[in-house]
């Protein structure tokens, strides 16, 4: 029998201590101030797992980002959870920014690709991802790497995500009236980098991809064929990726 | 999709800002450890499962101090635990029978938005399904919530009752139970962070009590 580990938990009480004591130090008025309203301009949604903290990665500081995490960030339009958040953070706290992240070395999209069986209720949550699987059969079987497949897999959930979020209702709505944007990004667990992916609100009608990325702007154009990915920047960088 | 409108430029440069933070602590932490990314790619092995509020103020790795691996984390609307939300019993499953967490904690927070609504009588559209959940909350401890006079303080004892009632939610859960028979783990808590101080409250529950009490009606372990 394994004892709970109570350590990590007086550890976590402790460090709760140390943190709200030095927030106070720095700024005496900081909680003072968070206790009145929440104002964040991002919505994150992004994976459960406990590699991809959000507002660690992203340098945040509390009452900058709503966030929702589940398992494998699958976006179901039925999916209550989700669509209550989304509904809570655009008409109510106008978020202005939607950031819907996957991340690489997925168990999620690993399981899937290999159909391994995780049993109890979560065959059923993945359902999605294994959509978005078949839907791209040719693309994935054709990538050798079992890790590049993988991310490639992430990618497309994302892909297929960003469009669940930019058709629900409340965000069409937020768009036209207000400008809110809808990201797609990958989180490289292997390095720390978030990945801009240029979807979403950043891709036009005629597929062109507008994506801000390391803070510099750049105009990008995708292009997809029937073997490959051609990413042209305004840079003067372009890119292939051959299906 | 519907044609956007130009963003305020400084709200533009928020986000390209996310980017160079992001950049900034990738190096940071390489600096530190080295090692930790080619450790994290290796896989996760949590001891936490963290059942918090979407809501901004309350990020979960920050007031805890936890660094990246070492909880897994769902946030909804007003931390709710939900049976028939099969997002919840996903990660419930996923966290207590693959993950094998020790420790399960359901963290809610004071001025709660999702609370705060659910005493109001307002039509939240598609919301309001889920908001009912804390509505029934209020309505297992009315005697006992309507008997305070003090407005903030009626919303400020909902919120920990919220909190208790997720708390025996996660209990009831066929993943809970087989674990807890098994193995004597996980251990549910249940916190409430407060805003004005950016400390955490031990709710102190009484987890074991809970699953015995929940034993009648809803064991499946027998």
């Amino acid at each position: 029998m394994v004892a709970p580990t109570e350590d990590a938990f007086k550890h976590a009480m402790s460090a709760n201590a140390a943190w709200s004591a030095y927030k106070t130090h720095q700024n005496p008025s900081f909680f003072s101030s968070l206790a009145t309203s929440q104002k964040p301009a991002i919505l994150w949604i992004g994976c459960s797992d406990s590699r991809v903290p959000e507002t660690t990665i992203l340098g945040l500081q509390p009452g900058e980002a709503f966030v929702h995490r589940n398992i494998a960030n699958v976006i179901n339009p039925t999916d209550l959870n989700t669509m209550s958040v989304i509904e809570f953070a655009v008409r109510y706290v106008k978020v202005q920014h939607i950031i819907l992240c996957g991340h690489t070395n997925c168990a999620g999209c690993a399981g899937t690709l290999a159909s391994r069986e995780l049993g109890g209720v979560l065959d059923t949550w993945l359902t999605g991802l294994r959509t978005v699987r078949d839907a791209h059969e040719a693309e994935l079987s054709a990538i050798q790497d079992d890790a590049e497949r993988a991310v490639r897999l992430a990618e497309l959930n994302v892909e297929a995500g960003t469009r669940v979020i930019t058709a629900n209702k409340a965000v069409q709505e937020a768009i036209k009236e207000r400008g809110l944007q809808v990201h797609g990004t990958i989180y490289h667990v292997g390095t720390g980098i978030l990945r801009d992916l240029g979807l979403g609100t950043a891709v036009s009608a005629d597929g062109v991809s507008s994506v801000v990325a390391n803070g510099v702007a750049e105009k990008r154009e995708i292009v997809t064929g029937k073997h490959g990915v051609l990413d042209f920047s305004d840079a003067g960088a372009a890119s292939l990726a051959v299906k | 999709m519907p044609t956007a409108v130009a963003l305020p430029k400084h709200l533009q440069q928020r986000y390209e800002q996310i980017f160079e933070h992001n950049q900034a602590w990738a190096a940071a932490q390489n600096e530190r450890d080295p090692d930790f990314y080619k450790k994290l790619v290796q896989g996760q092995t949590p001891d936490y499962l963290w059942i918090g509020c979407s809501d901004a103020r309350v990020p979960a790795e920050l007031v805890t101090g936890l660094l990246p691996g070492e909880a897994f984390v769902h946030r909804n609307v007003a931390n709710v635990a939900s049976n028939v939300d099969l997002s919840m019993m996903s990660v419930i499953d996923y966290a207590i029978r693959h993950l094998k967490v020790r420790h399960i904690i359901v963290c809610g927070h004071y001025g709660c938005g999702g609370v705060q609504a659910s005493m109001n009588s307002k039509d939240l559209g598609v919301l309001n399904p889920w908001i009912r959940n804390i509505k029934d909350v209020y309505r297992l401890h009315e005697s006992e919530l309507d008997a305070i006079s003090n407005n903030k303080e009626r919303y400020d004892r909902l919120v920990e009752l919220n909190v208790m009632e997720q708390c025996r939610n996660i209990i009831k859960t066929d993943a809970f139970q087989e674990s807890y028979a098994a193995n004597d783990f996980p251990v549910v808590s249940g916190w409430v962070f407060k805003l004005h101080d950016g400390l955490i409250k031990d709710l102190k529950i009484d987890f074991r009590a809970m699953l015995e009490d929940s034993h009648k009606i809803y064991s499946i372990t027998k």
